[in-house]
C-alpha cells in the first residue's frame, strides 16, 4: 500500500515520449493523470522503476472540430472535456457521460486516453466510444494507424498497443439528426458495475442503424449480436423489440462474478439498462428529450 | 459550596447561542495539528509486520534481516516483553501488546521496525522471517459458536482495570461474555398474543472510517513516557500504559492535539502499547501512524446474528419480546463486553412490555478487533426491534405512528429493571418526525415512508473534573479532558463557561489534553462530554465568579443580591468593575489569577449522576425511500430526526451532528459492510471497494428539530446528542422500504441484496406496469 520508488521522465514531444518508452522496455510505462496506474503499484498489483510522464507532450492536447467529426487529444482530463462546448456540439451524451467518470478528483487528473489504455473493465469511456463508433489514433511521433475503439481492447487490461506505441487522439463522430444516443450505468462501489451503451438511426419512423455495446460485466466491452433484431423496426413494434433484444443481450454475456455483483445479477441488470438505454436513444432519435 | 442560582442575574451570552466552531479557522487553513504533524526531536518511524493468518502458531521470527539494515534501530518482536505481563484491555485483559507464541486474526501486529525513515522501516519488513504453523481458525461467528470450534483463548478470563460491568462470567468455549434480563411472564404473554412476529437478522462488521488514521508517538524515556495520541479516552489511555509498563499514573503523560474524526475507533487504548514497546527497546520516540488498511484490522462495528420475536394482542397492545443475539467482537475483546451489555438494553426498545428476555453473547472469532462505534449496541438492535413493531401494525392493520403513541413509555417509565427512568417525552418526538415526514399523505408505488424510536444508554461513567482559569486580562481557559475529535467540544466548552462568566465565547481558550495539567476526565464517547464534563465547567466557571463576586462584595461595599454581572463587569452602587480590576484590586498588582474547580461523580458532585445511565438518549428519526425494484437501488428522498437534548448549548453544532449521524446511518444501512474471506482475510480494505456515504448521497431533504425541555443532567438543562439518529436511521430506512413492499432482514440494503429479496417474494407489482417511471 505505499508508493514504491521510482524515476520520472518528462518527454516534450511525442516522438521523444515513444523512444524513451521503447529504450526502457519492460522497465518503463507511460503516466498522465496516474488515476489508475499509481493505485496499482500501490498495491502492488504493477511495478516499474521508469514512468514516463505524457503531460508536456503537445501532440496529446487540445479538442478540435474536423468535418463532421471531433478530434480528442488522448491527454485531455475528463475535467477538460466535460465543459467543452465542441465537444457538447457535436455528441450531446458525451459531457453527461463524463461528468459521472468516478469522481471530481479523479476527473481533474485523470485523462480520456489514459483511461482507454488502462483497459479497466469497469470504464464508462470505453463502452460510450464503442458505441458512438469512436476511431482511436495510435502512434510514434513517426508513424500512425486507426483503430476502431472496439478493437482497441484485448481484454481485462489488455489492448492492441505495442510497446513504445501511445494513444494519441480519439476521434469521435459528431451525431447526425435522426440518430440518438443514450449512456447508462450503474454503480455499487467505485467502478460502475454495468455500462449500457446504444446509438440508434431513425429514417422515417423506421430503425435503419443500431448498436449496442455492454461493458463493466465482462474483461472487455460486448457488442452483442442480437441488437440486429432491432433493424427495420417501426415505431409500432420497436418497444417490444427492444424487449427481446434485451433479453437476448442478458443471455448472451456471460458477466464476471466480482465486488460489484453476482453473475446472475448482473445479467440481471444487462437486461433492464439495455431495455432503458435502448429506449432512451430512440426517444432521442426522435427528438424527444428525456 | 457554590450556588449557581443564587448569582445576581444576566443575560445569555453564549449558551443556546450558534457560535461559530474555535478550531474552524485552524483547520480549513491546514494550521491545526494533528498527532501526525508532530515531530519531537530524534523520533523514529515504526512499521508494523502483520499476520497473514487468521489463527496460527508462530514457531519463529527471524529479525536479524531487518537489524541489519542501515538505518533500522530496533525490531520488537514479543519476545522483547518477558520482563512485563504483556496483557492489556480495558473489559477483558486479553490482548497481548504484541502477538506472543499465536495470532489471532489477520493484520495482528507481529513485530514493529523502528528506523531513521518511513521508507527504511517498510523495506525492513521484508526482510522479517516468519514461520507458522496454521490452526484451524473460527473466522466467522457460526464456525466459532459450533461445537468443538478451535478456541480463539483459553486460559481464565482476567477483568480488565475498567470494565464497569460488574462481576464478570467465566468465558464459555468462544463466548467471551454474557449479558441478559428479563422480568415478567414470556410464556403468559405469548401465549394471549394475537401476532407474533419472528424473525432472523443479520448486521454486518462496519468500520468507522475517521478521516485521520490511528497515529501514536510515544517516548519511552526510562522513568518516564510520554505518549502523543489520536485517542479519544486520554486518561484510560494513561491508565492503561502505566499498568502495562510499571510505572506511576504521575509518570506516564498523554498529550492529545485535535484528531481527525474518532466515531469511536479511538476509544480506549489502540495503538498506544505498541507504540510505547517499541520506543522502550529504541530508546527514542518513535511514531506508527497506521495506513487505512491497517487502521481498517485495528479497530469496527461488531457484526451480529440475532433472532427477535415479538408479541402483540389483537389490539395492537405490545405483550412480550425475546431476544437472542450474538455479537462477533473478533480476537480480542475490546469494548465488545460494553456493546453487547448496551445491544440488550436496546434490544426492548421503549415500549410498555409485559415480559421481556434479552440473551445477548460477546463471541470471540478469528478476525479483526471490534470495539465502540457511534451509537453502538442502539444501532445493532433499533432496527430490528421497529421493524417488528411495524409488522405488527400491518398484520392488525394499525397506523405505525399510532401502535407507538399506544405503547411508547411515559416520563419515569421503566426502561430496563435497574436502571433510570425515562428522562424523555418520546410521544412528543415521534409526532415531530411523523410531521415532518408528511406521515399520512398517498405516496406513489415503490415508495414508502418508516420511522423508528428508540433509546441509548448514555453517559458512560460520570466521573469529570475540569479547571476554569481567570487570567489577569480578563481572559479565560478552561483546561478540561475532553477530546476535541471534531464534534465541536472545545466550542461547547467555551460556551459553557462564557455564559457562567457573563462573557462573550471569544474570551475563552479550550485547549487538548495533556494528563499532566489537564484534570482527570474518564472519557470523550456515549454523547457524554456536554452533559457530564460540561458540567464540571459550569461548576469550575461558578467556583471563580464566586470569588468575583466575593472581591466585588468586598471592593464596592455592596451586597451580592445588589451586584450585577453583565459583559466582563460587575456593577453595583453606582459603580462597576472589569474583571481585570478586580483582581488586580485582590492580588494588588496586575497578575495572579483566579482558579476555579468542578468535578462530577456518581456519588457526590452534581445531582443527576446517581442512577446509571446517565440520560437516555433518544434514538429517532424517520425517513422516505424509494426503491427500483428492477436494480433493488434503494434512494433515501428525505429525512427527518429530532435532536432531544435538553437544552441545546449549540443549536448548530446539535444539527451538524445530527446531519453527520444521519450520513452515517445512511452508509450502515445501504452501503457499508467489510467483507471478510472464509479464512479471516478483509478483502475490501480501500475505498474502491468500501463503500462509504458521499455528498452524492445525501437526501434530497432532510430536517432536524431540536426539542428543549430542559430534562438533562448536564448544564442548563442539556444532555447530550449525536448518537441518537445513528441508531434511527437505519431502522427508519428498513421501515420505509417495507412500507414500499421490501421487508429486509439484513444490512446493508445494498442493490443485490434487495433486488434478491424482491426476487424471492412476489409481492412487489411487476415493473411493466410502471414503465414510464424509468424512462
Amino acid at each position: 500500500m505505499k508508493l514504491p520508488p521510482f524515476e520520472v521522465h518528462r518527454p516534450s514531444s511525442l516522438y521523444d515520449a515513444s523512444r524513451l518508452l521503447r529504450d526502457l522496455g519492460g522497465d518503463g510505462v507511460p503516466i498522465n493523470g496516474g488515476t489508475e496506474l499509481l493505485l496499482a503499484m500501490k498495491l502492488g498489483l504493477a511495478q516499474y522503476d521508469h514512468l514516463v510522464d505524457l503531460k508536456r507532450v503537445p501532440e496529446l492536447r487540445g479538442v478540435r472540430p474536423i468535418s463532421t467529426s471531433v478530434s480528442i487529444g488522448a491527454g485531455m482530463t475528463h475535467r477538460e472535456l466535460e465543459g467543452s462546448p465542441v465537444i457538447a456540439e457535436a455528441v450531446g451524451e458525451m459531457p453527461r457521460m463524463l461528468a459521472e467518470v468516478a469522481n471530481v478528483r479523479v476527473r481533474s487528473v485523470g485523462t480520456i486516453g489514459g483511461n482507454l489504455c488502462f483497459a479497466d473493465p469497469h470504464s464508462d469511456p470505453a463502452t460510450f466510444l464503442s458505441a458512438v463508433e469512436a476511431t482511436l489514433v495510435l502512434g510514434d511521433g513517426s508513424t500512425s494507424r486507426r483503430v476502431p475503439v472496439d478493437q482497441f481492447f484485448l481484454g481485462a487490461y489488455e489492448t492492441v498497443l505495442e510497446h513504445g506505441e501511445l494513444l494519441v487522439e480519439v476521434t469521435v463522430p459528431a451525431v447526425p439528426v435522426g440518430t440518438g444516443i443514450a449512456h447508462m450505468r450503474m454503480k455499487v462501489h467505485e467502478r460502475p458495475a454495468v455500462t449500457v451503451a446504444a446509438k440508434v438511426t431513425l429514417e422515417r419512423d423506421t430503425i435503419v442503424r443500431a448498436r449496442l455495446v455492454v461493458g463493466s460485466v465482462c474483461g472487455a466491452p460486448v457488442l452483442p449480436q442480437a441488437i440486429d433484431k432491432l433493424i427495420g423496426a417501426s415505431r409500432g413494434t420497436w418497444s417490444e423489440r427492444v424487449r427481446e433484444v434485451a433479453a437476448a443481450s442478458a443471455a448472451a454475456v456471460a458477466p464476471v462474478a466480482d465486488a460489484e455483483g453476482s453473475s446472475r445479477y448482473k445479467q440481471a441488470l444487462v437486461e433492464v439498462f439495455v431495455r432503458r438505454a435502448l429506449d432512451a436513444a430512440l426517444a432521442n432519435a426522435s427528438g424527444f428529450t428525456r | 459550596m457554590t450556588q449557581l442560582l443564587e448569582h445576581p442575574a444576566k443575560s445569555s451570552t453564549a449558551v443556546g447561542l450558534d457560535v461559530d466552531r474555535v478550531d474552524a479557522r485552524d483547520k480549513l487553513a491546514g494550521r491545526a495539528e494533528y498527532t501526525g504533524d508532530l515531530h519531537p526531536p530524534s523520533m523514529l518511524y515504526g512499521a508494523v509486520l502483520r499476520s497473514q493468518f487468521a489463527h496460527a502458531e508462530i514457531e519463529s521470527i527471524d529479525t536479524s534481516g531487518a537489524e541489519a539494515t542501515d538505518g533500522v534501530i530496533a525490531v520488537l518482536t514479543g519476545d522483547d516483553l518477558t520482563d512485563l505481563d504483556p496483557y492489556y484491555g480495558h473489559a477483558l485483559r486479553d490482548r497481548p501488546i504484541i502477538a506472543i507464541d499465536k495470532v489471532r486474526f489477520v493484520g495482528e501486529p507481529i513485530a514493529v521496525v523502528a528506523a531513521k525513515s518511513q521508507t527504511i522501516a517498510d523495506a525492513a519488513l521484508s526482510a522479517i522471517d516468519v514461520s507458522y504453523r496454521v490452526l484451524p481458525n473460527a473466522a466467522t461467528l457460526d464456525r466459532a459458536l459450533a461445537p468443538g470450534a478451535p478456541l480463539v483463548h483459553e486460559g481464565p478470563v482476567r477483568p480488565g482495570l475498567a470494565h464497569g460491568l460488574g462481576k464478570l462470567p467465566e468465558r464459555e468455549g468462544n463466548i467471551c461474555y454474557r449479558y441478559g434480563f428479563s422480568f415478567g411472564d414470556v410464556d403468559a404473554a405469548f401465549a394471549r398474543a394475537a401476532v407474533v412476529v419472528d424473525d432472523e437478522y443479520v448486521f454486518p462488521a462496519v468500520y468507522q472510517y475517521s478521516m485521520e488514521t490511528h497515529t501514536t508517538i510515544a517516548h519511552h524515556r526510562g522513568r518516564e513516557i510520554t505518549v502523543w495520541s489520536s485517542c479519544q479516552h486520554p486518561f484510560l489511555v494513561r491508565q492503561e500504559i502505566s499498568e502495562l509498563f510499571e510505572v506511576p499514573l504521575d509518570d506516564v503523560r498523554v498529550i492529545v492535539p485535535y484528531l481527525g474524526g474518532g466515531f469511536g475507533s479511538k476509544s480506549y487504548t489502540k495503538m498506544e502499547p505498541l507504540t510505547v514497546a517499541i520506543s522502550r527497546k529504541a530508546g527514542l520516540p518513535v511514531r506508527i501512524m497506521n495506513r487505512v488498511d491497517e487502521s481498517m484490522v485495528t479497530t469496527r462495528r461488531h457484526n451480529m446474528k440475532c433472532r427477535m420475536r415479538t408479541a402483540a394482542s389483537a389490539e395492537g397492545q405490545l405483550l412480550g419480546r425475546v431476544v437472542e443475539m450474538w455479537l462477533d467482537t473478533g480476537a480480542y475483546a475490546d469494548n465488545g463486553p460494553r456493546v453487547t451489555a448496551t445491544a440488550g438494553d436496546a434490544a426492548p426498545g421503549p415500549y410498555r412490555w409485559e415480559a421481556v428476555d434479552v440473551k445477548a453473547q460477546c463471541v470471540y472469532t478469528n478476525t479483526s478487533p471490534a470495539g465502540s462505534y457511534r451509537a453502538f449496541g442502539a444501532t445493532h438492535l433499533q432496527w430490528i426491534g421497529e421493524s417488528q413493531v411495524d409488522e405488527v401494525a400491518r398484520r392488525l392493520g394499525l397506523d405505525r405512528v399510532e401502535i407507538r403513541r399506544a405503547n411508547l413509555l411515559a416520563r419515569g417509565g421503566q426502561v430496563r429493571p435497574g436502571a433510570k427512568g425515562l428522562d424523555a417525552d418520546l410521544v412528543g418526538d415521534v409526532d415531530k418526525v411523523a410531521a415532518a415526514l408528511d406521515w399520512s399523505s398517498p405516496r406513489p408505488l415503490h415508495r414508502g415512508v418508516g420511522l423508528a424510536v428508540g433509546l441509548l444508554a448514555a453517559g458512560a461513567h460520570p466521573v469529570s473534573m475540569a479547571t476554569v482559569r481567570l487570567g489577569a486580562d480578563g481572559g479565560v481557559s478552561v483546561l478540561v479532558g475532553t477530546t476535541e475529535l471534531g464534534q465541536g467540544a472545545r466550542t461547547v466548552m467555551g460556551q459553557i463557561a462564557a455564559e457562567v462568566l457573563g462573557l462573550p465565547p471569544s474570551r475563552v481558550v479550550v485547549r487538548g489534553t495533556d494528563t499532566s495539567y489537564t484534570p482527570y476526565d474518564r472519557s470523550t464517547g456515549a454523547s457524554r462530554s456536554t452533559t457530564v464534563a460540561g458540567k464540571a465547567v459550569e461548576e469550575a466557571a461558578a467556583q471563580v465568579l464566586e470569588e468575583l463576586i466575593e472581591t466585588a462584595e468586598a471592593t464596592l461595599g455592596v451586597a451580592r443580591d445588589e451586584l450585577v454581572v453583565s459583559e466582563g463587569r460587575i456593577s453595583g452602587g453606582g459603580a462597576a468593575m472589569t474583571y481585570e480590576e478586580l483582581i488586580e484590586r485582590r492580588f494588588g498588582l496586575k497578575g495572579g489569577e483566579l482558579i476555579g474547580h468542578g468535578h462530577v461523580g456518581p456519588r457526590g458532585g452534581s445531582g443527576g449522576f446517581a442512577d446509571g445511565p446517565v440520560f437516555w438518549e433518544v434514538c429517532v428519526g424517520g425517513a422516505e425511500v424509494e426503491v427500483d425494484p428492477e436494480t433493488g437501488i434503494v434512494t433515501v428522498l428525505s429525512v427527518s430526526t429530532v435532536a432531544d437534548v435538553g437544552k441545546a448549548i449549540n443549536p448548530l453544532l446539535v444539527r451538524r451532528q445530527d446531519e453527520g449521524a444521519v450520513m452515517q446511518g445512511l452508509g450502515n444501512a445501504l452501503f457499508e459492510e467489510m467483507r471478510f474471506s472464509d479464512d479471516g482475510l478483509l478483502l475490501n480494505d480501500t475505498l474502491l471497494d468500501y463503500r462509504i456515504p458521499s455528498f452524492e448521497d445525501l437526501p434530497a431533504s432532510m430536517s432536524c428539530t431540536i426539542v428543549e425541555n430542559e430534562d438533562g443532567p448536564g448544564p442548563f438543562g442539556a444532555k447530550g446528542c449525536g448518537e441518537g439518529a445513528l441508531a434511527a436511521l437505519p431502522a427508519a430506512i428498513v421501515n420505509a422500504l417495507a412500507d414500499a413492499g421490501v421487508q429486509m432482514t439484513e444490512l446493508p440494503l445494498t442493490p443485490e441484496r434487495v433486488w434478491e429479496k424482491i426476487h424471492s417474494q412476489h409481492e412487489i407489482p411487476k415493473n411493466d406496469s410502471k414503465e414510464e417511471r424509468y424512462q
